[in-house]
Parts: C-alpha cells; structure tokens; sequence
C-alpha cells in the first residue's frame, strides 16, 4: 500500500515580478512532486534552479504563480501547518542580538510551549548541536558553523514531522556534516519526514532516499536514489586486476553474447555522475523535463 | 496668553463617539471590501470574490484565536532588540539635558512664569526626545526584519501576522512607558528643585460654565463687543451700562464656601481714575426667582488673578424689596443645579474683557504631581498612537516612507486637521466636484437650478460618491490636540479626564483597531521578501 503524501505540488509555477509587476525571472515551471510519509528526499540542482524557492513556496513565504500545493494536508498558506513543521534557511536568519539560549526560548514561545518545556529542550538541542561553549554568547559573534548549528536546533525546537533543510551541511566542518548526516538519518528512524537541498552529492547520496534533480526551474529527474543509479542497460563486473590478455578474453565471450565493453578501469559510478550528466543533457536539449510514470501520477 | 484651557466637550459623551467612530470605521472597512471584491473580479473572474471571502475568514479567526503568549514573544524580542541596540540610551540624553537646562531658564522672570516655563521645558523635552526614538524603532522594526530576511524564521512558525503587529505595538508601548516613565520622574524631581522659592506648583481644579453676553441695552447676545483684536478669544462688555457677561456653572452638592476665581481684561478709552484698575461686580441671579444678588464690587488685578469666596449664607440689600436680608446660596440662588453669575463693569467708558475660561469655579486642588503626571500619561498615549500607526505603515512600506508617512500624519494631527478639513469640505459649494465642472463649463452660477434629467442624475451620483469619500479622507485625519497636556500644567490646572486623557485614549484605540486589521493583511498578502 501506498504511504500517505506529506507534500504534494502540482504543476507549480513562480515567477518573480519586480515592484511594478513586471516579469522578472521564471523561477519554476510546471513542477509537480509527491513527498511520501517518512522518507528524506532530496533536492538537487545548479545554483539558482529554484531549490530554495521551492521551499519558500512549500512554507507560504512566497505565493505561487500557478499551480497548488499542499503541505501535511493544508494549503501552503495556512498557518496552522507550521505547527509540525521545522525550516532551516539557506543562511541562518536568526536575531543577531540573542544568545542562543534566548534564541530557542524564543522560538519555543511562538509554539506556546511552557518554560519548563522551553528550557528542557532548548538545553537537549544545544547539545545535540555541540554549541555548549557558547549558549549565553550572542549570536552576532558567532562563526557561520555556529550560526548554522544553532540554525538547526532552532528548526526541531518544535519537534516537528517535517522538516526542510536548506543546505544543511553548507558552512558546517567534516565532523559537523557527519553529525548532521547522523542526524538526518536519526530523524528518518523517528518517523519523520526530512527534505533537504544541497549541492555536496555525497551527502545527499548517503542519506536521501528519493532525489528530485532540478534545472532552470523545470524537474528534469525523480527517483529513488539506487534507481537512479542503477544503470539499467548496464552491468557492471567487478574483479581483481585483470591482465590485458585476459581483457581481451573477457571481451570475446561477451561477444558471444552480443555484448560489448564498454570501459574499463575503476568503476566510478555515483551520484556526481548523475547530476553531471542530467545537467549536461538539461544543456544540451533544454526542452526535455521529467514525465512521472504513470504508476507514479495519481 | 494663549493658552484655551478648551473648557467644553468635542463629543460630549462616549456614544456619539463611539457611533461616530463605527461610522468612519465602518466606512473605511465597507470601501476596502467593495474595492478588493471589484478587483478580484477584475482579475480571476468568479473565483475572484470567493478568495476574498475566504481571507475575510482567515482573519476573523486568527483575530478570535489570538495566543497572548505569542503575542508576548514578538513584544519581548521587539524589547530586547531596543534594549541591545541601546534605544534607552536616550535617556542620558534626557538626563544630561536636565541637568544643564536650569542654567538657560530666566531666573528673572515673575516667580508663577518661572514656574510656567520649568514646567513646559521638562515636558515639552520628554515629548521630543521620546517621539522621534519610538517613531524611527517602530517604521523601521518590520522592514528591517524582512530585509534580513529574519522574519522569515519567525513566520514559519505558527504565529499568525496579526500577533505580529499586535507584538511589535505592544512591544514599542512597553518600552515607551518605561522612557517616558523614567524621564517623568526625573523631570519631576527636576521641577520641584527649579521652583523659586516665592512660588509654588499647584494644580487647580476648575469648573467652568457657558457665557452669555447681554448688550448695553440689556439684550441678549452670544458675543460682546470687539475691541479691534483680530484674536477674537475675548469679548468685551461696556462699563457703566447695562452690558453684562453672564455665567453658568453647574454646580451639585452644597458645600459651605465657593472659590471663584478669574482674570479679566481691561481695555480703557480714557485714563479713568488715577493709579485704579477697572471696578468689576458679580451679580448672582436666579431667573426663576427672579432674584438678584450684587455682591460687594472690587478692583481687578489686571494680567493676575482675582480670587473670591463665596459663602453659603449671604446677606444683601434687596433693592426689589427695599431691605436687608439673608439667603442661603444653594437654596436660593442656585437654580436647576447651576449658578449663574452676572459681570459688570463699573467704570463707564471703560471696557471688561472676558472668554469662557476667564471665570471658574476653582474646586479643592490636588496634588501637583497629579496633573503632571496625567500629561506625562498623555504624551505616552501619543507616542502609543505614533507607534501604531509606524508598525502598520511599515507593514507595506520601507523604513523611511513609513517614517515620512507617520511623521506627516503627526504634523497634520497637530493643527493642520481644520485647515484640511476646510480645504476638503469647501468643495461642497455649489455641488460635487463634476457639478463644479458643469456649473463652470456652462457658465451656471451655483445658485440655477440644474435641468432635471438623467445626465445630472449620474452625474450628481457621482458626486455624491466621490464627496462620500472625501468626507472618509477628513474622518481619517487624527485630531492628536488633546494629547498636548503640557499647556495646563504649566498653567497650574489639573489635566481634566473627560477631555484630554480619555478623549486621547478613545483616539489612540480609535486607530489601534483599524490599524490592526491593515496591518494583518498587508503582512498577510504580501510575499515577505526583500524587494
Ligand atoms: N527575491 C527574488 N527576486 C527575484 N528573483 C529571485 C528571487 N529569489 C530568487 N530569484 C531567482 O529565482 C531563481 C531560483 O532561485 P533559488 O534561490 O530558488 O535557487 P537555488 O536553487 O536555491 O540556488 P542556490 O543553489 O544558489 O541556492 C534564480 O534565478 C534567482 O535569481
Ligand atoms: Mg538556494
């Protein structure tokens, strides 16, 4: 059976206008995505393809030029939905003139939480963050790992169901990535469902289930990770070194067989590849976007 | 001195108001709704009006759902924020202002005008150092918080926009109250140490009542004579005739002694007796009665005061009766629980000059610190009717505009309001604006009548629409006069309740409501992004 959708967006368009209503950038065209109950989900894409945007529209900072959405069953403009949902911004727009603790009592307040519950979670989430050292330091003398970090508690602060996050591991130390990679995964094992942008693949190729490569604000690829990265016309042997005359020998049965070699060497396949060519293809034919399956559409 | 201690009601009691008030509002309300449902129309058709709809109940439930919490959260950051940026530090301006000020005041001067000037110094000085900081820190709160984008952390948590703006405006109040508070405190201690040492503060609490003028014929008039002042705040009876100014006071218990207390004009056509000011006399009258009691004539103090008492049993010579007696003066000369009170001038030639609020009754004073504070408490309500209207328009415009804009408002709140209003309603005269038109293009005077036919009916209907909303326009322009409170300090009176603090409040709650609603949906209907 099927899992509930948590986001669904149909054919969504954005475009920017300037103050006078001009037209100024389409920043998405037509997409439409379903994000399943417990799944992280990847969004990829160049710099300016509309991940961010995609984002804001999902939490009502921006309105939609065409098109609809729905967040855990409420339009994307209905307040209430916030309730259950956590946002790290592409860069921390946090009050510079708090410390951290004031910070997440903050937040917590806009939840109606009581003092007790604020304190306690504040002090768990500062510690999930490592920023232990620093919670009564204000936030304008923080480095942007810190401001990042203390980003992120500000998100769970709610203990949300859905939480979006933009470039999380943006700014953050190979020790910070891990945790966050760590966390990521943890917040998946609780149930909940995590959608993330980012431009370092490797991450999001370790922890995303389903990625959604965007390009010029058209989706140009949808699909389970090891889907995508299975090539389906290709079979991939792995072996010890192999002499060249083994090579050739190799190459004869396969012949046999009406088949090829292809190549030859260390197998590199990886998302980095995927993302290269979608954006290479994306290039080339820029007319070409994704089609869902039909089995995916409804 | 110019200072009209306005002794009479602009709505004289809370319904008119209110009803007035729910007429603008309404108005306001009716002419917003009519536009957006033709909008919408205007640009998706059918499913236009149902949006629409469908925002009006969105607001009316986040407005029934408020969360004071939340609303609180949004106060204490907009606080913290002002404390950090160090706003407060306004008050070592104040402090330092205060302490050097003493030097600049005339220690020359008549002890009361020293004590007139000290006091109008350390509050016109709290007004103008708190008024600019709460307008810039509420036009630029909101617009600085989408510009960096921090409001976006905020809004994606369940706070609805309303509790924003009602967050921040509280926010600003709050730190208002303490500014104004600390420095009304100072200032205080700061005038009792300025007072001479031949003066004193006091704080007068008067009744006053409405004049009549009877003209030398003895008939009845609303105005006397004009002595050529082009400031026609007095008006003057003829001395030696039977010209009098007649007052009428309500009155309500009896009590055993009156105070009156009152500060004449003169103004002389001849030299008159040497080294004498102006000869005055009361008579107390009861019309119903018809009984007139002259009391005992005396010497104005002219540019001072002249102070009376009034016993409750009087005894006068009766010249209707020809004899002497005795009256009780609540028993017998109060009619209907008012007390009138004829002035006379003696000296024939002579002029006696007077306004309503020349002549009072002067019940027990209170304690100085009473008025003063009550226009401290003023000049807080406006900066709270400042801070409304900077969070709203700063809802939809940029940090500077919203400054211009609520600092426009203030000037023309200030005085400007009659002048507009005139300059709006002496469009009236001889039709609508497209009837000014027509009457001028087809060389009518405005006296013709117009042909009666369809054209005219459209086009008076038009009109009337448009006289409709210029009528909306003056209602909407703040009459901020009665939150200067200053002037009746300074002059030694109490600050009344019904006049200047309620009435100010009535303003300030007045525009907070519709402010509320703008600024809701501004924030609501428009993409938070930096433009
Ligand atoms: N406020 C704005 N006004 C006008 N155009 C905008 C605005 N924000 C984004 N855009 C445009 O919309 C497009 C998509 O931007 P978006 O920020 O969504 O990209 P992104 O995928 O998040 O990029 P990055 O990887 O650099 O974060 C870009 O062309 C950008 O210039
Ligand atoms: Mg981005």
């Amino acid at each position: 059976m099927e899992t509930q959708s948590v986001i669904q967006i149909k054919n969504l368009t954005k475009i920017y206008r300037d103050f006078w209503g001009r037209k100024k950038v389409r920043a998405l065209n037509s997409l439409s995505l379903d994000v399943k109950k417990g799944e992280v989900f990847g969004l990829l894409g160049p710099n300016g393809s509309g991940k961010t945007t995609t984002m804001k529209l999902l939490l009502g900072l921006l309105f939609p030029t065409e098109g609809e959405i729905t967040v855990l069953g409420k339009p994307a403009s209905d307040v209430s939905k916030n309730e259950w949902i956590g946002y790290l911004p592409e860069e921390s727009y946090l009050y510079r003139f708090l410390n951290a603790e004031e910070t997440l009592d903050f937040y917590g307040r806009l939840f109606d939480m009581s003092p007790q519950q604020r304190k306690e979670r504040s002090n768990q989430l500062i510690e999930l963050v490592g920023l232990q050292n620093a919670r009564k330091r204000q936030l304008k003398e923080y480095s942007k790992g810190m401001t990042r970090r203390i980003g992120l508690a500000q998100a769970l602060i709610n203990n949300p169901d859905l939480i979006l996050l933009d470039e999380p591991t943006s700014g953050l130390d190979p020790l910070g990535s891990r945790d966050m990679k760590d966390l990521i995964v943890k917040l998946k094992n609780e149930g909940k469902t995590v959608v993330m942008c980012s431009h370092l693949l490797a991450d999001v190729q370790d922890v995303c289930d389903r990625i959604a490569i965007l390009y010029a604000g058209e989706l140009k690829e949808l699909g389970r990770v090891d889907d995508l990265l299975k090539e389906q016309h290709e079979t991939e042997l792995l072996t010890s070194k192999l002499s060249p005359e083994a090579v050739a020998d190799v190459e004869a049965v396969l012949a046999k067989h009406n088949a090829k070699l292809l190549r030859h060497g260390h197998p590199t396949n990886s998302l980095e590849d995927l993302f290269l060519k979608t954006v290479q293809k994306s290039q080339e034919r820029p007319g070409q976007r994704f089609v869902p399956a039909a089995s995916e559409k409804s | 001195m110019n200072f009209d201690a306005k002794p009479f009601l602009l709505f004289s009691n809370i319904e008119n108001g209110l009803m007035h008030w729910l007429l603008v509002f309404g108005s306001f309300i009716g002419v917003i709704f009519a536009a957006s449902i033709l909008i919408s129309v205007g640009i998706y058709g059918v499913s236009g009006p149902v949006a629409v709809m469908g925002r009006v109940r969105q607001g009316l439930h986040d407005f029934l759902n408020l969360s004071p919490k939340r609303i609180w959260a949004i106060s204490w950051l907009t606080i913290i924020e002002a404390v950090r940026r160090k706003a407060l530090l306004v008050f070592v301006v104040f402090a330092f202002l205060m302490m050097f000020a003493g030097w600049f005041l005339d220690s020359d001067l008549r002890a009361d005008l020293q004590v007139k000037n000290a006091v109008s110094f350390a509050l016109t000085t709290v007004s103008w150092l708190t008024i600019p900081v709460l307008l810039l820190l509420s036009c630029w709160g909101i617009p600085e918080d989408i510009r960096v984008r921090s409001i976006h952390t905020v809004v994606t948590k369940p706070v609805r926009r309303n509790e924003i703006v009602m967050g921040r405006i509280l926010g600003f109040a709050t730190i208002a109250a303490a500014i104004v508070a600390m420095m009304g405190i100072v200032g205080y201690v700061w005038i009792l140490r300025q007072v001479p040492n031949n003066a004193s503060l006091i704080c007068r609490v008067p009744v006053y009542g409405t004049l009549q003028f009877l003209d030398r014929e003895g008939n009845a008039s609303d105005k006397g004579l004009n002595t050529g002042d082009i400031w026609e705040f007095r008006s003057y009876i003829e001395g030696g005739t039977k010209a009098s100014a007649a007052y009428k006071f309500p009155v309500d218990a009896p009590v055993d002694r009156i105070k009156l207390e009152s500060r004449f004009e003169a103004f002389r056509t001849h030299k008159g007796r040497m080294g004498q000011s102006l000869l005055v006399r009361y008579v107390l009258v009861n019309p119903t009665k018809d009984l007139r009691v002259p009391l005992d004539s005396f010497e104005i103090k002219e540019f001072n005061l002249n102070e009376q008492y009034l016993e409750r049993k009087l005894s006068f010579y009766d010249e209707v009766r020809m004899d002497k007696r005795t009256i009780d003066l609540f028993d017998d000369v109060v009619d209907q629980n008012s007390l009138t009170i004829e002035v006379q001038c003696l000296d024939s030639g002579q002029y006696l000059g007077m306004a309503r609020p020349d002549f009072f009754i002067r019940l027990p004073d209170r304690p100085f610190a009473i008025g003063y504070f009550k226009a401290v408490l003023g000049i807080w309500l406006l900066t709270v009717f400042i801070v409304s209207i900077g969070v709203t328009s700063s809802t939809f415009v940029k940090g500077p505009v919203a400054t211009l804009l609520t600092f426009s408002l203030l000037i023309i709140g200030q005085g400007f309001r009659e002048f507009m209003i005139k300059l709006i309603t002496g469009v009236q005269k001889g039709g609508g604006p497209i009837e000014s038109w027509y009457r001028l293009v087809t060389h009518m005077n405005d006296t013709l009548e117009l042909p009666d036919n369809i054209g005219i009916k459209i086009m008076q209907g038009i009109d009337n629409v448009m006289l409709g909303g210029l009528w909306l326009m003056q209602h909407l322009i703040p009459d901020l006069t009665s939150f200067v409170m200053a002037p009746y300090v300074a002059n030694g009176f109490d600050v009344p309740w019904n006049l200047a603090i309620f009435r100010s409040l009535a303003i300030t709650i007045g525009y907070l409501v519709p402010c509320l609603l703008v600024g809701y949906y501004s924030l609501t209907l428009r993409e938070l992004e930096a433009k």
